[in-house]
């Protein structure tokens, strides 16, 4: 075995044994969990503040208004009453099918009134009831609510302009997915750089650098570190991916069988198929992984570059903040190409190394990009991986033997010429 | 053979190392030796290629040394460094791994150099949780685990209890017998004596002497006998012959220091003559003394 896969071999297994990894893995397994099961547990807390509802008032009035109200599943109707009481109490509320709020229903010189007992007052503080304004005007006009609600309702067919996404349900989906993968993109780019920057920290500051420079090349020293380091990120981005891909269908069978239809498109789930949040495009998946390796490399090399500068431990926060600034921004524009796709700064942007991997990345997830676009910037990704592997290799070669001061910008700049 | 000539680096404008030459045989044990900062550690950095010489030129066996030539080198830096988390076992094999050994292989001398270093019991525990002797033996087991040709030990006695440092010595006699070369510094100038058999003293980056024991002793300019009893007529015969004023001793000797040409036989005769003389014992300067007479040079020249 070459000594690139001796390193990679052995620091692979130094990841996979230290507790930290561990750690790790499975508490972001458990805030992927915890994120992608968190709407159902919003919407379950909404609905029983404002979704569910006792409903009071004469029984002819009181049958029609709520079937106005259920038909789009807005509001569970959760007991009804001729009248409510003179004073109503969240006892009361609790006792009725544990209700967000009581509402007397009825009507008033021709028009429908309702008197509204929220347990959350804010929570109706926008509420207008507007899918009981057939029933109104049918007080008013003696119009039947089905002719009223037919008048109402304007035929519309949505086309989309990018053939990527049949229709707005998909589209929806796909920016979520995208905005969910982007931040996996960046989390695990930070968090796998910063332990290669660890490791070779621990390297430099306790000397085994020293033996391992006088035994291997350097700069093979430095790839097999970050290869590995890329390997364990992919199996935790891996493991990470699974438990949402074993979570979401089951949130989402959650929220289309609740009442409330505008939670669950706010989730971007289809509420008719479930399953549709499984149907990610399996390039967007290869695109992902292509441009995680790339990204990765071109931070971590630098990051690497930047820990064989420090001679202590407490000198890491010194070379941490200017390197950690580009991902950073990186990661913002590439909200903004979440936003605006096609616009012309986003397009230059998914060519500049260490912006392109989040840009491009992001244009690929949520619109149609030409496969010359793609190509290109994966080539300027793969020159720019290059460029920091030779640029590093020779920073860290001086830099793992300088220990006292951090080194001038001549220093570095004599060494990458050396 | 391990050859030095005209040896020259410089870190900015210190000249950390100045036309440093020396040679040292198959087999043989070197030690190199001279106060802290005299470039003892970045002659040895050069010799393992993690510096590079400014001028001059460093060959093994007549070739200048390359990344494999290296491999087969060893190197025990006196700063020690280990993987505080990695288990002794798996840290002696990664590094006979990285100097060219197969995993069963590694792993089979791994375990012979924990038995000879007594510390097989520890093979399982992470490296942090040893004390810092058998820290050191575990960096020894990294360093010659793979046999190598040439093996370069800075301060390799430094911290250990005399028990562990004759084992370290034990070690190294073994290793130079099966024709390894070792180059060692070390301040513990009796085990570096007993230890070496040629020697060279850095000052302030240059050579100030170097050689043989035997070599060296031949260069030193005088010689101290130790005689008893302190009589005059016995002064008297050593102050003919040039020696300073005698040193007292505890037992009762006095020391006279002579030129190393005096007729040390006629002097005894002399002596006999002079008085009862009960004894009289010329005595060869140790590495010691060879050393701080080296430097001392240096410092008054300075």
């Amino acid at each position: 075995m070459n000594e690139i896969g001796i390193v990679f071999t052995a620091e692979i297994l130094r990841r996979l044994r230290s507790r930290i990894f561990w750690i790790a893995t499975l508490g972001g397994v458990l805030a992927i969990a915890f994120i992608v099961t968190a709407p159902t547990i919003f919407v379950g807390f909404a609905r029983s503040s404002s979704s569910d509802v006792i409903l009071a008032g004469p029984p002819a009035l009181r049958d029609r208004a709520k079937a106005l109200m259920t038909a789009k599943r807005e509001y569970r109707v959760v007991a009804t009453l001729d009248a409510l009481p003179s004073h109503v109490t969240i006892k009361f509320l609790e006792e009725h099918g544990d209700a967000g709020a009581a509402i007397a229903i009825s009507e008033r010189n021709g028009a429908l009134h309702l008197d509204v007992y929220p347990r959350d007052i804010s929570a109706f503080d926008d509420v207008e009831f507007r899918e009981l304004v057939p029933l109104n005007i049918e007080l008013a006009t003696g119009i039947a609510p089905a002719r009223i609600q037919k008048a109402a309702t304007i035929g519309r067919t949505l086309h989309a302009l990018d053939a990527k996404f049949s229709d707005s349900r998909v589209a929806a989906l796909a920016h979520g997915i995208a905005f969910g993968l982007i931040f996996i993109l960046y989390l695990a780019i930070i968090l796998a750089s910063q332990s290669v920057m660890a490791a070779v920290a621990e390297e430099k500051t306790s000397r085994i650098a020293e033996i391992l420079v006088s035994t291997i090349e350097p700069a093979n020293l430095l790839v097999g570190k970050t290869l590995a380091a890329a390997a364990v990120a992919l199996v935790q981005i891996a493991l990470w991916l699974a438990t949402a891909a074993l979570i979401l269908p089951h949130v989402a069978a959650s929220l289309s069988n609740s009442n409330s239809a505008a939670n669950a498109a706010a989730s971007g789930a289809s509420a008719n198929d479930p399953t549709a949040i499984l149907a990610v495009d399996p390039w967007v998946l290869i695109a992902f992984v292509v441009f995680f390796i790339l990204g990765y490399l071109q931070y971590a090399t630098v990051y690497a570059a930047a820990a064989s500068l420090i001679s202590r431990t407490e000198d890491m926060a010194s070379v941490t903040t200017p390197v950690i600034l580009p991902v950073v921004g990186a990661f913002f524009v590439a909200q903004f190409a979440l936003i605006a796709p096609t616009s012309p700064l986003v397009v230059a942007c998914s060519f500049v190394p260490f912006v392109s991997p989040f840009v491009m990345f992001t244009r690929i997830a949520i619109s149609t990009v030409p496969l010359w676009q793609i190509g290109l910037a994966v080539g300027i990704d793969a020159l720019t991986v290059a460029a920091c592997f030779w640029a590093a290799g020779r920073i860290y070669r001086v830099g793992m033997l300088l220990y006292g001061q951090l080194p001038s910008p001549k220093q570095i700049f004599a060494a990458l010429r050396a | 053979m391990l050859v030095l000539d005209r040896v020259q680096r410089s870190f900015g404008s210190v000249e950390a190392v100045r036309g440093v030459s020396f040679s040292v045989e198959r087999g043989a044990m070197f030690g190199l030796l001279g106060p802290n900062g005299a470039g003892k550690t970045t002659i040895m950095r050069m010799i393992l290629g993690i510096f590079v010489p400014d001028g001059g030129t460093i060959t093994w066996n007549g070739s200048p040394i390359d990344l494999a030539t290296r491999r087969r080198f060893g190197y025990l830096p006196e700063e020690r460094g280990l993987y505080g988390k990695m288990k002794v076992r798996d840290h002696i094999v990664y590094f006979g791994r990285l100097h060219g050994l197969e995993a069963t292989e590694a792993g089979r001398r791994a375990d012979l150099w924990m038995a000879t270093l007594d510390i097989e019991r520890y093979a399982q525990r992470a490296c942090s949780e040893l004390s810092k002797g058998n820290q050191q033996k575990v960096q020894l087991a990294c360093a010659v685990l793979h046999e190598p040709d040439l093996l370069v030990l800075d301060e390799p006695f430094s911290g250990l209890d005399p028990v562990n440092a004759e084992m370290m010595l034990n070690c190294m006699r073994a290793l130079a017998a099966r024709g390894t070369t070792l180059v060692l510094s070390s301040h513990q100038m009796f085990q570096i004596e007993n230890a070496c058999t040629a020697f060279c003293i850095i000052g302030a980056g240059e050579v100030r002497a170097r050689g043989t024991l035997a070599e060296l002793r031949r260069e030193f300019p005088t010689r101290t006998v130790r005689v008893a009893p302190d009589l005059p007529a016995i002064r008297a015969a050593f102050a003919a012959r040039g020696a300073a004023e005698p040193v007292a001793a505890a037992d009762g000797e006095i020391a006279f220091e002579l030129p190393a040409a005096t007729d040390f036989g006629s002097l005894l005769r002399e002596a006999v003559a002079a008085g009862p003389l009960e004894s009289f014992d010329r005595q060869e300067p140790t590495l010691n003394e060879i050393y701080v007479r080296a430097l001392g040079a240096l410092a008054a020249a300075r």
